[in-house]
C-alpha cells in the first residue's frame, strides 16, 4: 500500500497498546503538527487508527509569577524581616519591618494580607508579630510556582494553584490533546508493508502522459493565504455604460447614427429652428472653431428651405423668427453642441439617402459644450440621442417609448413636464424616480419636432426625439459624484480598476 | 433659463387669491411650468422658467397666467385704450437702430413693489427679447417732466426719435449730476462703459429729444430728467431697436403689466418720416398694437399630436382655460378652429403652439403613455461595431481601456511629445495642423487632439502614485484639418496603446500589436522609421496589408522625463479603419 508520507510516518509512531500524543508522533516523524494531525485524521477515516481527544489544563507563570519564583513572595520578605526585628518575641513597629524588608508600593499591601492568611504572624494598631513555627520555606503557593516553572504542574497542590491563578501569578488555558492508537486494520496495513508516495509541487505534462499522476501526492499549498494583485484589462466604465444604452436601444428597434463632430452651425442649429440670434448660439455657450471656420459646401435648396422658415415660417399661420437670419452664420464651423445635427444631416436624407417611415435612429456620441467644469459638468460629454420617425405619433406615443427606455435602467414612474425648445412642440423635461435614492431627478429632453424643422428637411409625417446625457444616466445608475474621476486625463487608474462592471 | 423674482404677497394681492399660502402657491406655479428655486434676500420667490413666455417676466403676468390656471379668467383680455395724444415723430434716426414705438400709460399709483416689479420686467426683457438691449431696449419716464413741441394738428404733442453728433449734444444722464455727452457717457459713465458698445461705431447715436431738449441716450441710458419714481403717475413708455416686430411686443408686455396695475394705456403715434430709414418711411403707426393674431387649427392635427379623442366643446374651453378664445371653424382638412392669440403671447408663432397650450389645459400627465405600434429592425453603425471589437481585442490582451477628452492645447499634443506645433517637422503621426477653437477661454483646451498617445502619456503623468504594471489602451477620436472634407475637417478614431512597465520593451508592444492584427485578419510590418517621440532605432511604421497606418516603438526618455514617468514606455498608434 503507498500512502503519503505524512501518513506513513504516524502510521510507524503510532502503538497498538496505547494512546500516543499526536505532537510526541509529529516530534519523531519530523512533521508539523498540523500535518500530522491532518494526517491521523485521514488515517482515522479509512480506518487504520484511532484518534482520541482530551481537554488539559496549561499553566504558565504571568511576568509577575515569573519574578517571585526567581525571588521570593512578598510575605516571605515580610517574614524574614520581621523575625530579623525580633518580632517573633513580641510585636515589632511595622515602619520599621517593612522598612527593612526592601518592599515597596503594591508589594506592601500584597504582603500585608498574605502575611496574615498564611499564620506567618499577626498585625495588629500597627504592630507586627512573627510566628516562630511558620515556615516561608515550604509554602505551597512558591512550591506550586516552582513546580509550574519547571514543568511539574502535576506535583503541585492544586488549591495552591487555583490560589496563585487568583493571585495573578499564573494563567491557565485549557489545551485539546489528541492522540492516535493504531487500530487492527493499521496493524495489519503496517504488517502487510506501506511505502510512502512521493510529494510533488506542480503537476507536470509528463505526469499527465506517463500516468505517474497516480502514484503521487501534492504537496498541499495554504490556500487561504493572499495572492499577488493582477491589474486587467477592462473596459472604460463610461464605455460600458454606453454599450448598456446601446444594446438597449437596439433591441427597441433604433439603428445608430455616425457623423462629424466638427460641423457647420447650419446642422447643428439653423436646421433646428434655433434662430440666429438666440441667446445659446453666442460664443459663451459653443464652441466656435477659428480653423476651419467656414464649412465648404451646403446643400442651397435645404439652405434656402430653412431660411424661409426662420423668416416666413412654414404652413398657413406660421411666422417664423423676427431674427436676422445669413448663410454667413449658418456657415461657421462649431464643436456640435448636440447630436441632433446628426439627426438633422439623417432626417434631410443627405446622410444615408431618403428616409420613409418608419424609422428609429440614435446616437451615444461626444457633444461639446463651453460650460464651467464641476463634479456635475464636463466640457464635452456623451448624449444619448434618439428619435422615432412615423405617420401620426402623438404625446402619448413619446410617453410610451420614454417609458419603456427608463425602465430598463430602474428608472420609473417617468414624469412630464411640459417645457419649451426652439425645435420641439410639444416639449417634455422627463423626471423619474431615482432606483436607489427615490429622489424625482430629471433624466432628459424630449418632444415632437415642429413643422419649421420638418418641412425644410422634406419630412411630411411626424418625428419626435428625446436626449440625455450618458454621464447623468451613469451617476443616476451607479452614484458617482464626480465625474473628472472617470471621464477625462484626470481619471484615477485606481477608481476605474475597482469600479464594478456594468451588467 | 429666465429668472424671475416675485414678492408671494404681491402675487396674492394680484391674483385675489388671498388664501393660498406660500406652499399652494408654490405647487400651483409649478404646475404652471414656473419653477421655486429659491428665496431672495427680499423673502421673494425666485422662480424659473423656459424662457418661450416673456409675458410671466413680472408679478403681473405671472398672477394674470394664474388667474387663468384657477379659471378666474377665460379667454383672450384686451386692455381698453384711449386714443392718441402724443406722436413720436422719427426722423434722421441711425440707420443701424431705426425703429421705435411707445406707449403712454396714466392714473398709476404705484408703491416701491409696484415700482420695483415694473424696473424688474425691464431688465428681463432686455435680457431676453431685447437680445441685452441690442434688438430692443426700453425707456420709461415721467411724463409730466415732458414738454411736447407742438406737432402740425396743433393740438397734439410730439418728442422725436432721432440722431445727434455724440460729442455735442448734452444731458445730465441718470446716476450723474452733470451734463455729459454721449461720448462722455460711454466714456465715464457705469451703465455707459456696459451698453456703450452697442452704439460705439455708430457716427451719430440714437437719442431722443422733447421741446426742452435731449432726454434720452437710447439703448443706453435716460436722461435724468424724466427719471420714475413712486410718485410718478403718468409714465411715457419708448422702445428703441433693429426690429419693429419685437420692440412692438415687448411694449405690450410691459402694458399689460401696467394696466394691471389699474394704469389706464393711450395709444402714442409713430410717425416715420418719409426719408426715415427702414421699412416704415412715410407710415405713421398706432401704438401699442393690441390686435390679437389669428391660427388656424384642424381639431385631426389636435387629436393627433395629444392622441386623445375631444369633441369641440372641449377644445374651446382648453383654449380659453389658456387665455385664448377658439371658435369652430371649416377649413380644406376639415372641422377647425379660428384661435385669437392676445398681443402679450411672443411665442406663438404657428398653429402647434396652440396644441401645445391646449394639451397643457387639459394636462399632459393624465395621458395614458402608449407604445407606438410600428416595427423597425435595430443595428448598430459598422464604425461602432468595428470599435468595440478592437476595443475588445485589447481588453483580452490585458489594456485597461481609457476614455479621454478629444480637446486639448498644443503643449500637451505637440510639444511635451517632442513634435514641433506644425507640419513642418514632416509627415509623421500626430503631425497635422489641428482644428483651432476661436477665442478659447481655457489654454487647456484649444484644439481637437491629432492623435491619442499625449493623452495617454498624460493620464500615466496623473497616476505615478497608483501600481504598475500600467497597460493602458484607448480607441477615440482623432482630426486634423483637410481641404478635401466638407467640413474641412478629417475625422478618424484612432487606436493608441501604452505599456508602462519596469521591463517594458519595443518587442512587448509589438508581441500586442501583432496580436491585434492577427485578431483582424491584417498582415503587419513593421519597417523602421523615427518619430520624434520614440528612441531612435526602436521606433517602426505600422504596416497593415501593405499600408502604412501608425506607428509603433519605445517612448522617449526626453518624453518620459517631461511627464515625470520612471520607467520606460513601449506604444504604438494607428488608425481604426485600418482594421476594416
Amino acid at each position: 500500500m503507498k500512502r503519503p508520507q505524512a501518513q506513513v510516518a504516524v502510521l510507524q509512531a503510532a502503538d497498538a497498546q496505547k494512546d500516543r500524543r499526536i505532537d510526541d508522533v509529529a516530534a519523531e516523524a519530523d512533521l508539523k503538527p498540523e500535518a500530522a494531525t491532518r494526517a491521523a485524521f485521514e488515517l482515522e477515516a479509512d480506518g487504520l487508527v484511532s484518534v482520541s481527544e482530551e481537554t488539559l489544563e496549561h499553566y504558565e507563570l504571568t511576568d509577575e509569577g515569573d519574578r517571585y519564583v526567581r525571588e521570593s513572595l512578598p510575605e516571605q520578605d515580610l517574614y524574614e524581616a520581621a523575625i530579623d526585628a525580633g518580632a517573633a518575641d513580641g510585636p515589632v513597629q511595622m515602619g520599621q519591618v517593612i522598612g527593612a524588608s526592601g518592599l515597596e508600593g503594591g508589594a506592601v499591601d500584597i504582603a500585608l494580607s498574605n502575611y496574615a492568611r498564611k499564620a506567618y504572624g499577626s498585625i495588629d494598631s500597627g504592630e507586627i508579630t512573627a510566628n516562630q513555627d511558620a515556615d516561608p520555606g515550604s509554602d505551597p503557593e512558591m512550591l506550586a510556582l516552582e513546580a509550574v516553572a519547571d514543568r511539574r504542574v502535576e506535583d503541585a497542590d492544586t488549591d495552591a494553584l487555583d490560589q496563585l491563578e487568583r493571585r495573578g501569578h499564573l494563567d491557565v488555558r485549557e489545551e485539546t490533546v489528541r492522540s492516535v492508537q493504531l487500530t487492527d486494520d493499521g496493524v495489519t496495513a503496517l504488517m502487510e508493508g506501506v511505502e510512502a508516495a512521493e510529494t510533488v509541487d506542480q503537476l507536470t505534462p509528463e505526469m499527465l502522459t506517463s500516468g505517474e499522476w497516480e502514484d503521487v501526492a501534492f504537496t498541499e499549498y495554504n490556500v487561504e493565504a493572499d495572492a499577488e494583485d493582477v491589474s486587467h484589462g477592462k473596459e472604460h466604465i463610461l464605455r460600458q455604460t454606453a454599450n448598456r444604452v446601446k444594446d438597449t436601444l437596439v433591441g427597441m428597434g433604433f439603428s445608430e447614427m455616425e457623423g462629424p463632430h466638427a460641423d457647420a452651425q447650419f446642422w447643428i442649429n439653423d436646421c433646428l429652428f434655433m434662430p440666429q440670434d438666440h441667446p445659446a448660439r453666442t460664443h459663451w455657450d459653443q464652441f466656435a472653431l477659428e480653423e476651419p471656420e467656414e464649412i465648404g459646401h451646403l446643400p442651397p435648396d435645404l439652405v434656402e428651405r430653412v431660411r424661409s422658415a426662420h423668416k416666413e415660417g412654414v404652413g398657413p399661420d406660421s411666422e417664423g423668427y423676427h431674427s436676422p437670419w445669413t448663410e454667413d452664420i449658418a456657415r461657421g464651423m462649431d464643436l456640435r453642441g448636440h447630436t441632433t445635427s446628426l439627426s438633422m444631416r439623417y432626417l434631410s436624407g443627405h446622410q444615408v439617402g431618403e428616409l420613409d417611415p418608419p424609422e428609429r435612429y440614435f446616437s451615444v456620441e461626444k457633444v461639446y459644450r463651453n460650460d464651467t467644469l464641476d463634479p456635475t459638468h464636463l466640457l464635452e460629454f456623451f448624449q444619448i440621442e434618439g428619435w422615432v420617425m412615423a405617420e401620426d405619433l402623438s404625446v402619448r406615443d413619446l410617453m410610451g417609448t420614454f417609458t419603456e427606455f427608463y425602465e430598463q435602467f430602474g428608472i420609473t414612474d417617468l414624469e412630464f413636464k411640459p417645457h419649451y425648445n426652439p425645435y420641439t412642440e410639444p416639449s417634455f423635461e422627463l423626471f423619474g424616480t431615482h432606483p436607489e435614492t427615490g429622489e424625482v431627478v430629471e433624466v432628459g429632453n424630449s418632444g415632437i419636432f415642429r413643422d419649421e424643422v420638418l418641412t425644410p428637411l422634406g419630412v411630411d409625417c411626424d418625428v419626435m426625439a428625446w436626449g440625455l446625457s450618458l454621464e447623468r444616466l451613469l451617476m443616476l445608475m451607479y452614484g458617482f459624484e464626480d465625474i473628472r474621476d472617470v471621464h477625462g486625463t484626470l481619471c484615477d487608474l485606481e477608481l476605474l480598476r475597482e469600479t464594478e462592471v456594468i451588467r | 433659463m429666465p429668472v424671475v423674482d416675485v414678492d408671494p404677497d404681491e402675487l396674492r394681492y394680484l391674483t385675489g387669491h388671498d388664501e393660498k399660502d406660500d406652499d399652494e402657491l408654490k405647487s400651483d406655479l409649478f404646475n404652471l411650468g414656473l419653477e421655486f428655486e429659491g428665496w431672495t434676500e427680499d423673502d421673494e420667490f425666485q422662480l424659473e422658467f423656459a424662457p418661450d413666455r416673456l409675458d410671466r417676466l413680472s408679478v403681473e403676468g405671472v398672477a394674470r397666467s394664474l388667474r387663468y390656471h384657477y379659471g378666474d379668467d377665460r379667454g383672450v383680455d384686451i386692455p381698453n385704450t384711449n386714443s392718441a395724444d402724443w406722436t413720436i415723430e422719427v426722423e434722421d434716426q441711425p440707420d443701424e437702430r431705426p425703429y421705435v414705438t411707445g406707449a403712454i400709460v396714466r392714473g398709476l399709483d404705484m408703491d416701491e413693489a409696484a415700482l420695483e416689479s415694473l424696473i424688474q420686467l425691464q431688465e428681463k426683457l432686455h435680457a431676453t427679447m431685447g437680445r441685452k438691449r441690442a434688438k430692443g431696449a426700453i425707456g420709461v419716464h415721467d411724463l409730466t417732466m415732458l414738454k411736447g413741441n407742438s406737432v402740425t394738428d396743433e393740438t397734439g404733442k410730439s418728442i422725436t426719435y432721432t440722431s445727434a453728433d455724440p460729442d455735442e449734444a448734452t444731458f445730465v444722464p441718470l446716476d450723474a449730476d452733470a451734463e455729459m455727452t454721449p461720448s462722455e457717457v460711454m466714456a465715464s459713465h457705469e451703465t455707459g462703459q456696459t451698453y456703450g458698445d452697442l452704439v460705439a461705431d455708430f457716427d451719430r447715436v440714437p437719442a431722443i429729444y422733447d421741446a426742452i431738449g435731449l432726454f434720452s441716450f437710447p439703448p443706453v441710458i435716460n436722461g435724468r430728467r424724466t427719471e420714475v419714481s413712486v410718485d410718478s403717475r403718468d409714465l411715457f413708455i419708448e422702445m428703441t431697436g433693429t426690429d419693429q416686430w419685437t420692440i412692438d411686443h415687448m411694449c405690450n408686455i410691459v402694458c399689460y403689466a401696467l394696466a394691471a396695475r389699474g394704469g389706464q394705456v393711450e395709444k402714442v403715434d409713430v410717425s416715420y418720416a418719409d426719408d426715415a430709414p427702414g421699412e416704415y418711411a412715410g407710415k405713421t403707426l398706432e401704438r401699442p398694437d393690441f390686435s390679437v393674431r389669428t391660427k388656424t387649427v384642424t381639431h385631426d392635427r389636435i387629436e393627433s399630436i395629444l392622441g386623445v379623442s375631444l369633441d369641440s366643446r372641449e377644445v374651446i374651453d382648453y383654449a380659453e382655460r389658456a387665455g385664448l378664445d377658439a371658435t369652430e371653424t371649416e377649413s380644406d382638412d376639415g372641422m377647425a378652429y379660428e384661435v385669437e392669440v392676445p398681443p402679450y403671447r411672443v411665442d406663438v408663432i404657428h398653429p402647434l403652439d396652440i396644441i401645445d397650450d391646449i394639451g397643457r389645459a387639459l394636462g399632459f400627465n393624465s395621458l395614458e403613455p402608449t407604445y407606438p405600434d410600428v416595427s423597425t429592425v435595430g443595428g448598430r453603425h459598422e464604425r461602432s461595431r468595428l470599435e468595440d471589437a478592437a476595443r475588445d481585442a485589447l481588453v483580452g490582451l490585458g489594456f485597461e481601456d481609457l476614455l479621454n477628452f478629444h480637446m486639448t492645447n498644443e503643449v500637451e499634443n505637440f510639444e511635451r511629445m517632442g513634435l514641433g506645433p506644425d507640419t513642418t517637422g514632416g509627415d509623421v503621426v500626430g503631425q497635422t495642423d489641428p482644428v483651432t477653437i476661436q477665442e478659447p477661454y481655457s489654454e487647456d483646451y484649444t484644439i481637437l487632439r491629432t492623435w491619442a498617445l499625449p493623452s495617454i502619456m498624460m493620464v500615466l503623468e496623473n497616476n505615478t502614485h497608483r501600481s504598475y504594471p500600467q497597460d493602458l489602451a484607448e480607441i477615440g477620436l482623432a482630426a486634423g484639418l483637410d481641404d478635401s472634407e466638407n467640413t474641412g475637417v478629417a475625422e478618424h478614431r484612432t487606436v493608441a496603446a501604452a505599456l508602462a512597465r519596469t521591463d517594458a520593451s519595443y518587442e512587448d508592444a509589438k508581441a500586442r500589436l501583432q496580436a491585434l492584427a492577427d485578431a483582424f485578419d491584417k498582415n503587419l510590418e513593421t519597417p523602421p522609421t523615427t518619430h520624434p517621440s520614440f528612441i531612435g532605432g526602436r521606433a517602426a511604421e505600422v504596416v497593415l496589408d501593405g499600408e502604412s497606418v501608425g506607428v509603433i516603438g519605445e517612448i522617449h526618455p526626453k518624453v518620459l522625463v517631461e511627464h515625470d514617468l520612471e520607467l520606460p514606455v513601449a506604444a504604438f498608434e494607428f488608425r481604426l479603419d485600418a482594421l476594416e
